[in-house]
């Protein structure tokens, strides 16, 4: 037995084999959840998330090298970190504190708190409730560190941050400034 | 008595092996490869790779597909095709121990078709097979007259993550 499945038919026919092999495929179930309130913003040309209560603040940034920094936390490119190049940097989320690195490893807590300034283009918008999946298992470089999976929003997929990573980067190749306010 | 018992036993495991199962054939560069059809999940039509920073050269993006992300393989280096896609061959694959879904882009009509599945070694693989087409074969498929090399999607897949690991793999054999 033979089907072709020729140019002129290819819609019906990838249907018809889409549905035949559904049958066929034990694929699990979809494992998604919705997120809290994020902020989408964009960074190189690319459009992010970030949870909306990992965020402290947004400042703008007036200039590169003069950014705003608050005590006890680091500004960096977030472009420039996800391999995006260095980006305009036009504002700043500033990630709420966390525990520092050290302290987290050690398993004692040492009350230091550490935060970081992601340095981005745009902050477009806060929305609600998306849905979030999993970065697929292959993707297994420094991305499992960068994201926490990948939002489903209105037909696009938008990587959402993982903001204890965060604020655990070391800085040098994308820091911006070290200028308290 | 003995050589009994281990006849049996191999042809206990030839049969295992050689099956008459259904089978997608799609092309993949200038030759057509065979997917058991139980590996393979559905075919779609070309849609939106969503693209996102990542470090993964292999891995061109992610395909939504029922609310999951399915990572597509860029097949380009391993096959050296630049053609205009047609079809994502949905498939599943096993990597380091764990079950996947990958969708390869593929730049031809697909197949659904009867045959059998010959695993072979090598040696008479490479007796049917040009030797350039070898790589990332898992077997033959023998139908309608024509003898299709069966792809080996793991070591396809392995090739797209570590490169060197599919290398040794192919080597082994």
């Amino acid at each position: 037995m033979r089907r072709c499945f020729g140019a002129d038919s290819m819609a019906a026919a990838a249907k018809q084999t889409s549905r035949q092999a559904s049958f066929l495929s034990q694929l699990p179930k979809p494992v998604s959840a919705t997120a809290g309130p994020v902020i989408l913003f964009t960074a190189g040309g690319v459009r992010f998330a970030v949870e909306a209560n990992e965020v402290a603040e947004i400042r703008d940034g007036e200039e590169r090298g003069m950014a705003y920094r608050p005590k006890g936390s680091e500004p960096i490119d977030f472009a420039l970190q996800v391999g995006l190049g260095a980006g305009r940097v036009v504002r700043f989320l500033v990630l709420k504190p966390g525990e520092s690195p050290q302290g987290a490893a050690s398993g004692v807590a040492t009350g230091v708190a550490t935060g970081v300034a992601l340095g981005v283009t745009e902050v477009e918008r806060m929305t609600s409730l998306p849905k979030v999946v999993p970065l697929p298992a292959l993707f297994q470089g420094a991305e499992r560190q960068w994201y926490r999976g990948l939002l489903l929003l209105e037909n696009e997929v938008i990587p959402l941050v993982r903001t204890k990573y965060w604020r655990q980067v070391a800085l040098p190749p994308g820091r911006i400034g070290t200028i308290d306010e | 008595m003995n050589e009994t018992l281990v006849d049996a036993k191999s042809d206990a495991r030839f049969n295992a092996r050689t099956d008459t199962r259904r089978f997608v054939t799609f092309p993949l560069g200038e030759r057509r490869f065979a997917l058991d059809s139980s590996q393979v999940t559905e075919l779609v039509m070309p849609g939106p790779v969503h693209e996102f920073p990542h470090t993964m050269r292999s891995l061109e993006g992610v395909l939504i597909r029922r609310g999951e992300a399915i990572p597509v393989c860029d097949l380009q280096g391993a096959f050296g095709h630049d053609t205009p896609r047609c079809l994502y061959v949905i498939a599943q694959c096993s990597y380091a121990g764990r079950a996947h879904t990958v969708a390869i882009p593929v730049s031809g009509s697909c197949e659904l078709v009867q045959g059998e599945r010959y695993d072979l070694p090598q040696s008479e693989i490479l007796e049917a097979v040009p030797a350039d087409d070898v790589t990332f074969v898992a077997g033959l498929l023998r139908t309608g007259g024509v003898t299709v090399p069966m792809l080996d999607l793991d070591l396809v897949v392995s090739h797209c993550i570590h490169p060197s690991n599919a290398s040794a793999r192919e080597a082994k054999r």
